[in-house]
């Protein structure tokens, strides 16, 4: 436990140091307070920085109170210690003094030398021989810029790859990603670049983005308001918990009338909002809604895996055969609406066919969707999807057939409406593009592939961990060990040389006998830390100030708490610290062209880099903060608190910052005609590869995420309660199937294909049905990656991570931990 | 401290070394017998009866004072109690005998009854406190929590 506490929480005192912290987490971002305290002092039950009274039994749901998650001590720079207290705010407006079982365990996350964050990387490291050493800044930055010297000099840039956060929240943000993007694009010039959950660079969402329809175009108060909550490929009550909890609940249960009456049309109907899932699995969510709202008014469509396509395209036949659609608006803000409907005519009996829905099914979700209300209104719908159809099938036409419908129905722009990405993470992002630009979506590098057939000469994972969150992930860990050994071999031929020469060992390792120089970066050791060559050690969240924002587009400014473990530092000041030894090897040489491509890093903080960056550029780079992003300044966020400021930002008004509650109120759209544009969306078939293995194994494969993992459970895997909930990933088996293979929850089971095999643990739940599995996504100790094709989809180099097939074989039971764990079904 | 708590709770393993553990705590202390661990100043409090349990599949009670809302119940021929207040927000969890678990109302969360209070799944950062109980003929006596209560800075508050 971070805290030595069982059954007493320590209290800050009155007077103790209070932050403005956004959640680390999700993509909702709740806001949180952080209380910091010298240790040895210490508040009284009766008066404390709370200002709660704690003789007192707090009440249910209103209540002011800690868990022993929601405590730490740690040291800080100065050698004293303090405790640290992190608890939801209740004056945040996305959650309401509420937490999640992320969030809530954010002060666990802390670095604490006594507790299970006591692996934090530290200081920079090199390999040295046998493992990787600590060293000083000077000496792994010396090194690093060397190698990459002799690469950019020699080879060209673009044999300097990276794998790198693109987003907001923990091990991202506006300043990190700038620093990032600022080192690889701007100064090395490099193309070969990668995002971290995917193998090439480039938007999860283009096809939204090419209809003019930005992803995050609503506000979580107006999911308040809507109609229908239409939601496919999500899960939000274990990925977006407090929007659904604190927002949706409402809604679904009707709480939110007398606010619909107010900001609907005069008579317009106003009633509690009905919900839609569209998922294969039985989730936590569609469970949870029934519960909230009824068994009438929650519409599960058990869809057959892949075919959303076609489930969206009949939603657009049968609406608009209905004529139900938005006729004004479609003539007005629209263009390309009779070739596309054209294309996608689908009639109900073929969609059931092919999704395995009961026609009337769909017909329901039209009529949830689009039939006018009571009142003759037109009802208020939000759309809603994530990785489910983001990962699946063919991500552009996926995308691109959900926006057709919310365009069809104006559910974009109005009171209660949007049609948005739920979101993984929250968004962080500015960057420069590199001097030539990126190449266009359909010519993008896939680096990992690259990568794994041996090409690049440098790889900089940084944040992320590519053998958990790749394509083909087995395939891509064998290739970065064994190159990674022949430049290990290198080295350790030179220990005790100076950097030039064992820079120039390493390099030659990589140019001539296939090595590949590894930089890690990163907060704690993975198992990619043992490819490593050279090590940088990062803050994060809490131990620097940081600015992100949530899925409504609320930038805060996260402030820093604590001081970051040993001599680690935010990634933006990592950056500068490669881009200024670079420049200074130029200089050395006298190459001022050289030298100047790796200027404007002289930052002294985070802040630095938020001002060259998020503020500093405007409309000159492509930011999520736009011209206006440069009215941001820290006092000001600061000043906005855990409410922040949603983009873009309209003024500054009396020292306020004053922001944008949704998009498209105007009907503008981002194309060059500013009208929204439908796209033929074809139903896409099996890839290939997939295919094969459907073809040769037993089982459909899925994944996803689990409500106490995040990530690539670099924290969670550490912290007590989800490290002993899920021990290892669980694989989700039908009791049918479980029965025909004679497993029984708790036993290790193996699923395995032509693109390598993962262990799990069985748990046997109706959540699956028969023939489909279900296992969780991110695991370091079992990655289900490793069982993924290589296929992506052509248009967007985005992959399939959702569908795969593999066989299963029971392994056999370790009792601890088929004895640690809950098998109980969860649905 | 132990190195594992007779109660086998996560947050509890693990901990040798850290030597703040019991400055911290002065209500906690492991006695140096794994199998029985004294909790200081929690009174013992006779709870029900061993046997209305069998007949009723659970009790009702309070522990250790009148505001704080408890149930013992039997899993696998054991008597087990915890706190019914939920470790996220404070609800009152329900009792699922079927499934031998607490389902809370307010945001869904579940706790296992068969394994310590798990949370199977739901928005608490803690399991759901296990009250300590030991039976002595028909008795039953809480003795001790393990985890802090909601709502509470101490479980033995004032
Ligand atoms: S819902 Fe998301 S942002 Fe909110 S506390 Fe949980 S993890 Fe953090
Ligand atoms: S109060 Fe029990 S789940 Fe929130």
């Amino acid at each position: 436990m971070p805290f030595s506490i069982n059954d007493k929480l320590p209290l800050p005192p009155v007077g103790a140091e209070k932050k403005n912290v956004t959640c680390e987490f999700c993509i909702v971002g709740c806001g949180y307070t952080a209380y910091k305290w010298p240790k040895g002092t210490s508040g009284t039950p009766k008066r404390n920085a709370l200002g709660v009274d704690f003789t007192q039994q707090q009440p249910a749901l209103s209540g002011v109170w800690a868990s022993e998650q929601m405590v730490n001590t740690v040291r800080d720079r100065d050698g004293k210690e303090y405790n640290v207290m992190v608890i939801p705010d209740a004056n945040c407006v996305v959650n309401q003094g509420q937490n999640s079982a992320r969030g809530g365990a954010m002060a666990a996350t802390l670095y604490n030398k006594s507790s299970f964050t006591r692996d934090r990387l530290l200081d920079p490291q090199v390999y040295a021989g046998n493992n990787l050493a600590r060293t000083t800044w000077e000496d792994a930055r010396d090194l690093t810029a060397r190698v990459l010297k002799k690469i950019i000099d020699d080879d060209g840039p673009d044999q300097v790859a990276f794998k790198a956060f693109d987003h907001g929240g923990g091990g991202g943000g506006y300043e990190n990603t700038w620093g990032t993007g600022k080192l690889f694009f701007k100064a090395i010039q490099t193309r070969s670049a990668a995002i971290h959950n995917r193998p090439a660079y480039n938007s999860e969402v283009h096809a939204t983005r090419e209809m003019g329809i930005g992803e995050l175009n609503t506000g979580y108060y107006d999911t308040e308001l809507s109609d229908t909550l239409f939601v496919i490929g999500a899960n939000p009550y274990e990925t977006q918990t407090n929007l659904y909890l604190m927002h949706w609940a409402k809604n679904l249960q009707g709480a939110t009338v007398a606010a619909k009456k107010k900001e609907f049309e005069k008579g317009e109907t106003a009633e509690a909002a009905r919900i839609i899932f569209v998922d294969p699995r039985r989730t936590v969510s569609v469970v949870n809604a029934i519960d909230l709202a009824g068994k009438e008014r929650v519409l599960h469509l058990r869809i057959k895996p892949g075919t959303d396509v076609t489930l969206m395209n009949a939603l657009f036949t049968y609406i608009l055969e209905q004529g139900w659609e938005a006729k004004d608006f479609i003539r007005k803000h629209t263009e390309n609406f009779e070739k596309t409907a054209k294309a996608n005519k689908t009639s109900l009996s073929d969609a059931a066919k092919i999704t395995g829905l009961k026609a009337e099914e769909i017909k329901k979700a039209a009529e949830w969707m689009a039939k006018p209300k009571k009142s003759g209104h037109r009802p208020r719908t939000a759309i809603f999807y994530e990785k489910g159809v983001i990962w699946g099938i063919k991500n552009y036409e996926n995308i691109a057939s959900i926006v057709n419908v919310a365009i069809l129905t104006q559910s974009v722009g109005r009171v209660g409406t949007g049609v948005c990405r739920l979101g993984g993470h929250q968004e962080g992002y500015v960057r420069p593009a590199p001097p030539k630009g990126m190449p266009g979506r359909q010519n993008l590098v896939v680096v990992d592939a690259e990568a794994a057939q041996g090409n690049y000469l440098a790889f900089f994972a940084w944040g992320c961990n590519p053998f958990v969150d790749s394509i083909m992930g087995e395939r891509l860990a064998t290739s970065f060990k064994r190159r990674s050994d022949i430049v290990k071999s290198a080295m350790s031929r030179n220990i005790g040389a100076d950097n030039e020469t064992m820079a120039d060992a390493i390099y030659r390792a990589c140019k001539y006998d296939g090595g590949l120089f590894f930089i890690d970066v990163d907060i704690y050791p993975t198992f990619k830390s043992e490819v490593a060559h050279v090590s940088f050690p990062a803050a994060t969240t809490m131990e620097m100030n940081l600015t992100s924002m949530n899925g409504e587009r609320r930038v805060r400014l996260s402030e820093k708490v604590v001081d970051a473990p040993g001599t680690s530092k935010p990634d933006c000041l990592i950056a500068a610290e490669i881009a200024n030894a670079l420049k200074a090897l130029y200089e050395k040489e006298g190459n001022k062209e050289m030298a100047k491509r790796f200027e404007g890093f002289d930052w002294k903080s985070e802040e630095d880099a938020f001002k060259d960056g998020f503020a500093g550029q405007g409309a000159k780079m492509d930011s999520q903060g736009g011209p206006t992003g440069t009215l941001a300044t820290y006092d000001l966020l600061r000043a906005n608190g855990n409410n922040g400021v949603q983009n873009p930002i309209v003024k500054v008004s009396n020292g306020k910052l004053v922001g944008t509650r949704r998009l498209y109120t105007d009907n503008k759209f981002g194309t060059k005609s500013g009208k929204a544009m439908f796209q033929p969306t074809p139903q896409p078939p099996i890839p290939k590869q997939v295919a094969n293995q459907m073809k040769k194994y037993e089982f459909w494969v899925t994944s996803g995420r689990l409500n106490e993992v995040w990530q690539s459970n670099y924290h969670t895997s550490r912290l007590p309660m989800p490290s002993t909930r899920w021990p290892i990933a669980p694989v989700q088996i039908n009791p049918a199937d479980a029965k025909a293979k004679g497993i029984r929850s708790g036993d290790l089971v193996m699923l395995y294909n032509d693109y390598g095999s993962v262990r799990g643990v069985a748990y046997v739940t109706e959540e699956t049905r028969k023939g489909e599995l279900f296992m969780a996504f991110g695991f370091p100790n079992s990655p289900v990656n490793n069982i993924v094709t290589d296929f992506v989809d052509p248009d967007t180099k985005i992959p399939f991570y959702k569908g795969t097939a593999a066989s299963l074989r029971k392994i056999g039971r370790v009792e601890d931990i088929a004895d640690s764990m809950s098998f109980k079904n969860r649905v | 401290m132990k190195e594992e708590s007779t109660t086998r709770r996560g947050f509890l393993k693990g901990m040798a070394g850290m030597t703040a553990a019991v400055a911290a705590s002065p209500a906690l202390m492991a006695s140096g017998n794994p199998e029985k661990e004294n909790f200081y100043g929690y009174d013992e409090k006779v709870v029900g009866l061993a046997s209305k349990i069998k007949s009723a599949g659970s009790i009702d009670f309070n522990y250790p004072d009148n505001d704080s809302p408890c149930k013992a119940v039997m899993v696998n021929g054991q008597i087990k109690a915890y706190s019914l207040l939920c470790t996220h927000k404070g609800c009152p969890i329900v009792y699922n005998a079927d499934k031998r678990a607490f389902r809370c109302p307010c945001h869904f969360s579940e706790f296992d009854a068969e394994l310590d209070g798990q949370m199977i799944i739901g928005q608490a950062t803690e399991n759901i406190p296990e009250i300590l109980v030991r039976v002595d003929g028909d008795k039953i006596i809480a003795y001790g929590v393990n985890g802090l209560i909601y709502g509470r800075e101490s479980n033995l508050k004032g």
